[in-house]
């Protein structure tokens, strides 16, 4: 090899872990590389309604179950070590990004998991809490990192693009039409029998099986995103069972009652109660 | 979810109507209730389905002498473990002649 082609091949070594993909060592450098900071410059409103999002605490609101995964899971059940490719099974849908985080980096966000659920000192809790709030699923994770929902046949997002359902040009960065985000298997993806990047299904969240075989099965027309962002102006914030309006309009209720007498010669009061539990939701309650 | 049915009468007795509860009953490969996501493989589904209307019906007999009661219904959903929200709560007063 020429001098030439030696100082070529050194420079190539340098510059592809920047332009292939990046590994990033640190949460704050991982964080600034999905950062969502910017977006709320032009889309304010949308930004307030996700950071009041439980999107926007994928991690934080999920810290006992992701805990018991790590600790319970690979410690106990499968005795296995703690490795990013193990806890890509939780983070593929938690914390998309993590795919981009080294594998220290990686088993230091474990560690940071365990810690805020199980150290004695709330200090480090509360600094674990702070750290791990940085990692979410945010404006790129959606409109970028899980968008294309067939990467192996039409390949994956284009970095620093941002997809739209109706993919309105900006100023600001680059911008293409998604259909794939107006669909309800755009959230199926997390919200369904989930399969994580080492290939084996999980059924930790069934929303979307009950969606297809109880609700579309049975005539039902609406999509997700038409019941938890259209209607009500409910937008970014993404309401779902933790709000009490939400979980009010998917269930109807039918309430009869008579007073009626029994057994001829005692005639025992007595109370005859019919009851009509309505799902008008597009998915069985409750589910997850 | 659960849904309660009670009955309070005139005299001030509580009587328990009927009580039912619905939910997503996770089990491991070996038909063992497990509560974590990650060990769960099959879903016993005890939930409401979506377009339909589930029907209860309770009948109860109410101490003798009972003029009056409020029949009271609850339904309460709780989306995690230490969480609950009272979605409807209705009552309907009945006397019997």
């Amino acid at each position: 090899m020429s001098w030439i082609g030696s100082l070529f091949f050194a420079l190539l070594l340098i510059v592809i872990p920047l332009g292939a993909g990046a590994e990033y060592a640190t949460v704050d450098d991982l964080a600034k590389a999905y950062s969502e900071a910017s977006c709320k410059s032009c889309h304010a409103k949308v930004h307030n309604d996700w950071k009041s999002s439980y999107h926007s605490q994928s991690i934080v609101h999920s810290l006992g179950g992701i805990r018991n995964f790590i600790v319970v899971g690979l410690g106990q059940e499968w005795k296995q070590p703690v490795s990013k490719a193990h806890l890509m099974r939780c983070m593929s849908c938690h914390a998309p990004m993590l795919k981009d985080a080294t594998e220290d980096l990686a088993k230091q966000v474990a560690g940071l998991i365990v810690t805020a659920v199980d150290d004695k000192d709330e200090g480090k809790k509360t600094a674990a809490k702070t750290e791990l709030a940085k990692l979410n699923v945010n404006c790129v994770v959606c409109h970028n990192t899980m968008v294309s929902l067939e990467k192996n046949l039409v390949g994956a997002p284009k970095p620093g693009v941002y997809y739209s359902p109706a993919g309105k040009a900006s100023p600001a960065h680059k911008t293409e039409k998604s259909p794939a985000m107006s669909t309800a298997f755009f959230c199926g993806q997390c919200h369904g029998i989930h399969t994580p990047p080492d290939g084996d299904a999980l059924v930790c969240n069934t929303l979307y099986g009950s969606y297809q075989d109880g609700y579309r099965a049975n005539g039902g027309s609406e999509t997700c995103q038409d019941c938890h962002m259209k209607a009500g102006n409910r937008g970014h914030k993404f309401p779902g069972a933790y709000e009490v309006d939400m979980v009010r309009d998917g269930i109807g209720l039918d309430f009869q009652a008579a007073a009626i007498r029994l057994h001829p010669g005692k005639w025992i009061p007595t109370v005859v109660v019919n009851i009509g539990l309505i799902n008008k939701a597009g998915h069985r309650i409750p589910d997850g | 979810m659960v849904l309660e049915v009670t009955a309070k009468t005139d005299k001030g007795t509580v009587v328990p109507i009927g009580k039912k509860e619905y939910w997503e009953l996770g089990m491991d490969m070996d038909g063992y209730h497990r509560i974590g996501a990650w060990q769960i493989k099959e879903v016993i589904d005890l939930t409401l389905p979506p377009r339909k209307t589930t029907k209860e019906r309770f009948v109860a007999e109410l101490p003798e002498g009972t003029t009056s009661a409020d029949v009271e219904v609850k339904v309460t959903y709780f989306p995690a473990a230490k969480t609950e929200l009272v979605v409807h709560e209705a009552t309907k007063k009945l006397t019997f002649k």
